[in-house]
């Protein structure tokens, strides 16, 4: 009498909730979802073969536009690699001011996130409260760097200029404020009972799953799985600063909700600590005028508010590299999105792509 | 380096400055110094589980680098990821390199680590231009989209992957940016001769692209085939 058959449906390219051109085809049968089938490549810009044709100070702003609501993150991946390549050891200051940047630049990223994630999911009032404190970050850039978005905030072998005038007391205000702010988004989504119908047992990504995936960062805490580069493998001096690594139970799109928010508290205290201990001295170390690091290879990884950021840099000894190769946290979180997503209804698509967080520049390059 | 030979007292003054101003780490910035071995017990591991397997092991600034032969590539995966001792169950980055004048051109790049002993390890394999190399996706199956890109990127193919499709390129395109002689710029069809063969697949000679600029050598010539 009645015929069930299978269909398939295509989200995106220009879809509004798959934050960017992120094409999915998605196998249903009902409403439930058997199988999800992402396309990408709609923002490639071939950013690696770039690589090859340019200096190594010229690939930093091409940095900045892989993912470009984590630039700083790019950038301090990217400056830490040619600086191993070359066994350059960067002042401690500019070590300090560098995890002040990366830890503020988390938060910005993790306020966009939670604003549009919550957008998705019909929670408008959320979207404006965290693009006010977003707004405050990014001012701070502004005053540092003098750009919004992409910064090119850092040289090889530490930092163009020193801290602006009164920029570590606009900090301080901000690390003073923001917890309360923080408190203000979770009073209207942490126990909103339309929040956690729509993300609790959503999504759910089992920790081993995840580690064979590869998936990375707060996706992959939010299934309990350890591993936080800034602790596992300590980068520009985040060695120096106790922090805690927040891990969720469950794998579903609630426990990635409620890791992010603890790892803006934990930047917070990061940044706190950076400030109270930031010694004087020089911020760029010597380095030669015309960088070329001698031949070799390196894998440099940074944790990058999406995930572990690659970069995997062969150098022949010119001043160009030879290969470059950016891993993208962004790319192999994806790749974990039909495991995620079988067996769920489609309005529940577009939460998993918001809980995992990708940025098309960075998948795409 | 070269330049040091023409004159004899000012290589000893260049260096002096450098080294008083970073008293910290100065040997470090020594090519030598970084190449310099660092204990690796994943390394020696899988040097005496498979000592014909393995080619050499070099080192960079604390980087741990094997390179392997490719025939038995899949065990040697699987011991690394199943040992007790090594337990590489991640693997963070799968890339390739093409280094055109070498006798096997490609060299793929494994770049493995530990979640729970917190190591890491990169594995390198080298194949010939349209040889296939062994696919890692069934010991860590976050290598099936690296895998396609290595593919569509720089054409090499991997036995045994489950859906050996381009991704970020369309599916239509013509050859595989990512090797050394594909032009940066200009439309392909203006520098890459190619022809169909009767695999539907394209193969493009690539001797014949060329390059604006960067002091590559220009030399487009018209064969008969294709229609470049």
């Amino acid at each position: 009498m009645f015929r069930t058959e299978e269909m398939d449906i295509n989200m995106g390219p220009q879809h509004p909730s798959t934050h960017g051109v992120l094409r999915l085809k998605l196998s249903l049968e009902g409403e439930e979802i058997t199988d999800v089938r992402p396309v990408i490549g709609y923002l490639h810009r071939g950013v690696e073969k770039l690589c090859e044709h340019r200096t190594y100070p010229m690939i930093e702003p091409l940095t900045d536009r892989l993912d470009y609501v984590a630039a700083i993150s790019e950038n301090l991946g990217f400056c830490g690699a040619v600086e191993k390549l070359m066994g350059v050891q960067v002042p401690p200051r500019a070590q300090h001011i560098r995890v002040v940047l990366a830890e503020l630049q988390r938060i910005a990223s993790h306020l966009l996130w939670l604003g549009t994630h919550a957008l998705d999911l019909g929670a408008m009032t959320v979207f404006f409260y965290t693009f006010r404190e977003r707004e405050m970050i990014l001012d701070l850039f502004e005053a540092f760097c003098g750009a919004r978005l992409t910064y090119n905030s850092m040289r090889i072998g530490g930092l163009l200029e020193d801290l602006p005038r009164g920029w570590v007391d606009r900090v301080r205000h901000f690390v003073k404020i923001f917890p309360s702010r923080e408190k203000e988004y979770e009073d209207l989504l942490t126990v909103n009972r339309i929040w956690m119908g729509r993300t609790k047992g959503v999504g759910i990504l089992k920790p081993e799953d995840a580690i064979a995936l590869g998936v990375s960062g707060p996706s992959l805490r939010g299934s309990g799985v350890d591993y936080d580069v800034r602790k596992a493998q300590p980068y520009s001096s985040y060695d120096q600063f106790p922090f805690d690594v927040p891990l969720g139970t469950n794998g579903d799109t609630y426990d990635r909700y409620v890791v992010r928010m603890e790892e803006m508290r934990q930047s917070c205290r990061i940044i706190q600590q950076a400030l109270d201990r930031l010694p004087e001295g020089e911020v760029r170390a010597k380095v030669p005028k015309y960088i070329k690091p001698p031949a070799g290879e390196v894998y440099h990884v940074v944790e990058s508010p999406r995930g572990e950021q690659g970069f995997h840099i062969v150098s022949t000894g010119g001043e160009m590299p030879y290969r470059m190769r950016f891993r993208s946290p962004s790319f192999v979180n994806l790749q974990a999105l039909p495991m995620m997503c079988r067996g769920q209804l489609i309005a529940d698509v577009v939460a998993v792509i918001g809980s995992i967080d990708i940025v098309l520049g960075d998948v795409d390059r | 380096m070269a330049d040091e030979s023409p004159k004899a007292p000012p290589p000893p003054a260049a260096p002096g400055p450098e080294a008083a101003a970073r008293p910290a780490a100065p040997p470090a910035a020594k090519p030598d110094l970084l190449r310099a071995p660092v204990p690796s017990p994943a390394a020696d591991r899988l040097r005496e589980r498979f000592p014909e397997e393995v080619l050499e092991v070099s080192y960079y600034a604390g980087d741990v680098l094997v390179r392997l032969r490719k025939e038995r590539f899949q065990e040697i995966a699987r011991f690394l990821r199943d040992d007790p001792g090594l337990r590489f169950d991640y693997l963070s980055n799968l890339t390739a390199v093409h280094w055109p004048q070498k006798p096997k051109p490609f060299e793929i790049v494994y770049h493995l680590y530990s979640i729970g002993k917190r190591h890491r390890l990169t594995l390198k394999l080298e194949v010939q231009d349209g040889e296939e190399a062994p696919t890692a996706c069934g010991v860590w199956p976050t290598a099936n989209w690296h895998e396609r890109e290595v593919f569509d990127l720089f054409g090499i193919r991997f036995t045994g992957h489950p859906d050996m499709t381009r991704i970020l390129m369309t599916d239509e395109w013509v050859g595989h940016p990512l090797r050394k002689d594909y032009p940066l710029e200009g439309k392909p069809e203006d520098h890459v001769q190619y022809r169909e063969v009767t695999t539907a697949e394209h193969v493009y000679t690539y001797e014949k692209a060329s390059i604006r600029g960067f002091g590559w050598k220009k030399e487009v010539e018209k064969t008969g085939e294709g229609n470049g």
